[in-house]
């Protein structure tokens, strides 16, 4: 039987590597890396709004040193047209009055606390602080998470179809029903190289995004929560592509895996956004799984585990009934 | 080898495929199994490889009931052409060879170099991808592939479909070779040529029965008026004329200065199959 897993994989491996398969994901890690590094962490890092205060009479004693002073209503105006998203407060009447360039109301609001809170630095209230993570690890492990899932769930459902369908339309799954080996490890290499490969897709871009001394710690609980979203995501990919004519009509399931299916969760993951159905939402629970690994809190109970376990179970029954079905196919 | 009594296959409620097939091969045999598309051959060759499951009536191979028969044991026996050469056509054929030998034990199978020369595959293109290959190439590595194990039961599904004349004489010559070695054929085409020149008996099936069961010789023996047509000279000119074969018992009944030709006016296995089945074979 290890003989035939082995002879399976291999030739998976090979079928992987012709179709780039191998190239692409190194390609989608590195272009990940940049973006985390050059492009959302100094964006995450930007400087909060600019506050500019007008008093000429020097009303306001307790200013914060972030505080910038301006010498006239004009010189007020003029900073806030350059500066777009500053905020300006006039207190040359005796009582702080606020400018925007624009006004929008929930955001506004927010910027107007902050620009208020300057005025009076040591009034406002300290919160306790529960977290060990810097805004910056905060951010980094954020968009690996959520980067992580996307390749899983989105790429890697893409490319185990990929491979299936060079393999159906050369007709050569026909040839491995009159084989002398297990037919379910045609599924279990298959299923083995992609796990393999997500696993180390999700080392290299966790060492490369939120560094080397945090990943450690954090690993084995990735690893995990990236073991069951591949395995769903493969068995699911494996049975959508033996289902399936062609590739053009897998392209629309994968639209409905990567819009309605992904798309729910990140907005609800990370906007106010949370409808109430999302908690139905099996895919939101294997988010949280591996947001939760990222931040190192476990809050998953066993039903959690046990519902994935079923899930691949029952995937995986599945992906052996229409693999024996495509087996049975005419040429 | 083969021993299938009253086999029923039905796909689905209304669509029953096989009615009731009696026939047996035996060791050694090339037994072909003749019909035209949709007659229920392919379903019968997936019933007896174990592909289908299901079906009815009793079926025993190498002298074991077929649901006890489908083990990995089993598979070690056999080899099976398929209609299309079903290759990774991103491997050469050396590495297809040596990917689909891989699941049989290493004293079962034959060297590939030596099984592609007998095939008389191109050296060449041995580690090229099977995507440059013409047809001819892919259906001489499919059936290397089908060899490869030196099985004792072939399954061969229109083996010298896609190939030139003398491709389709080696691979006949092939054939003969296995049943030399002891290996049983079982051979589904629609090529009466290989039939006849290959099978020791065939069989016709129509709309999932048999209609008929014999060697070649004698269906079309049975079914002759036995009159051949001569071809003579006399006084300069060509004539010909038509006799009953045992008029000749004495010789050539009629004057005449030189026989050209003598045409049998036996039927051919074509013409019995259309007699049988009512039906063409394409």
């Amino acid at each position: 039987m290890w003989k035939t897993f082995c002879s399976l994989f291999k030739k998976d491996c090979r079928m992987m590597l012709s179709g780039k398969f191998f190239l692409m994901s190194f390609g989608f890690l590195a272009a990940y890396t940049l973006y985390v590094n050059f492009g959302y962490v100094r964006f995450m890092d930007a400087r909060l709004y600019n506050v500019y205060l007008y008093d000429p009479a020097k009303t306001q004693t307790t200013v914060s040193a972030l505080v910038q002073q301006v010498s006239s209503e004009e010189a007020l105006a003029a900073v806030l047209r350059d500066d777009t998203s500053g905020v300006g407060i006039d207190a040359s009447s005796g009582e702080p009055q606020l400018a925007f360039y624009e006004m929008e109301e929930s955001t506004d609001r927010h910027r107007a606390d902050y620009a208020l809170s300057l005025l009076r630095p040591s009034g406002h209230h300290s919160a306790e602080v529960i977290g060990s993570n810097t805004p910056e690890q905060k951010a980094r492990k954020e968009i690996t998470c959520e980067l992580l899932f996307f390749e899983i769930a989105a790429v890697g459902f893409l490319g185990i179809a990929s491979v299936l369908f060079q393999e159906k339309s050369m007709g050569i799954i026909r040839v491995h029903a009159v084989l002398p080996m297990r037919k379910n490890l045609f599924l279990l290499s298959k299923l083995a190289i992609f796990l393999l490969s997500d696993l180390v897709f999700a080392i290299l871009l966790t060492v490369l995004n939120v560094g080397v001394s945090d990943t450690a710690s954090l690993l084995p609980g990735v690893l995990l929560q990236t073991a069951l979203l591949s395995l769903i995501m493969a068995l699911t990919g494996l049975i959508c592509a033996l289902l399936l004519k062609d590739f053009r009509q897998f392209t629309l399931a994968y639209l409905v895996v990567a819009i309605f299916v992904a798309s729910p969760v990140f907005l609800s993951a990370n906007t106010a956004l949370k409808p109430d159905w999302v908690y139905f939402h099996p895919f939101f629970h294997i988010y949280m799984g591996l947001k939760n690994a990222y931040f190192e809190t476990s809050l998953h109970s066993p039903v959690y585990y046990l519902g994935c376990l079923a899930a691949i179970a029952a995937l995986f029954a599945g992906a052996q009934c229409v693999f024996r079905r495509e087996m049975r196919k005419e040429g | 080898m083969i021993e299938v009594k009253e086999l029923t296959f039905s796909y689905g409620r209304d669509k029953q495929a096989l009615h009731g097939l009696d026939f047996t091969v035996e060791d050694g045999e090339i037994f072909g199994f003749l019909g035209p598309n949709g007659s229920g051959k392919s379903t019968t060759q997936k019933i007896l490889t174990g592909i289908l499951k299901g079906h009815g009536g009793r079926v025993s191979l190498f002298g074991q009931d077929i649901s006890a028969a489908h083990t990995q044991e089993f598979f070690r026996k056999i080899g099976v052409l398929f209609e299309f050469p079903y290759l990774y056509a991103n491997l050469s054929a050396v590495d297809n060879l040596r990917y689909f030998s891989s699941f049989y034990p290493k004293e079962q199978v034959r060297g590939i170099e030596e099984i592609l020369e007998e095939l008389e595959f191109k050296a060449d293109f041995m580690k090229k991808p099977v995507s440059s290959y013409s047809k001819g190439m892919r259906q001489r590595v499919s059936m290397a592939r089908a060899l490869i194990s030196n099985p004792r039961l072939l399954f061969l599904d229109e083996p010298t479909s896609g190939l030139d004349p003398s491709g389709a004489v080696l691979f006949r010559r092939i054939i003969e070779q296995e049943r030399k070695k002891g290996t049983t054929v079982f051979l589904t085409t629609h090529n009466m040529l290989d039939a006849d020149l290959l099978c020791d008996r065939v069989a016709f099936i129509s709309n999932g029965n048999i209609v008929a069961l014999d060697t070649p010789k004698n269906l079309k023996e049975r079914n002759s008026d036995h009159r051949v047509v001569i071809g003579y000279l006399y006084q300069g000119r060509r004539e010909e004329k038509t006799m009953e074969a045992p008029e000749l018992a004495a010789g050539i009944p009629f004057a005449h200065d030189g026989i050209v030709s003598i045409h049998s006016q036996e039927p051919t296995l074509e013409d019995m199959f259309i007699q049988y089945t009512g039906r063409g074979l394409s």
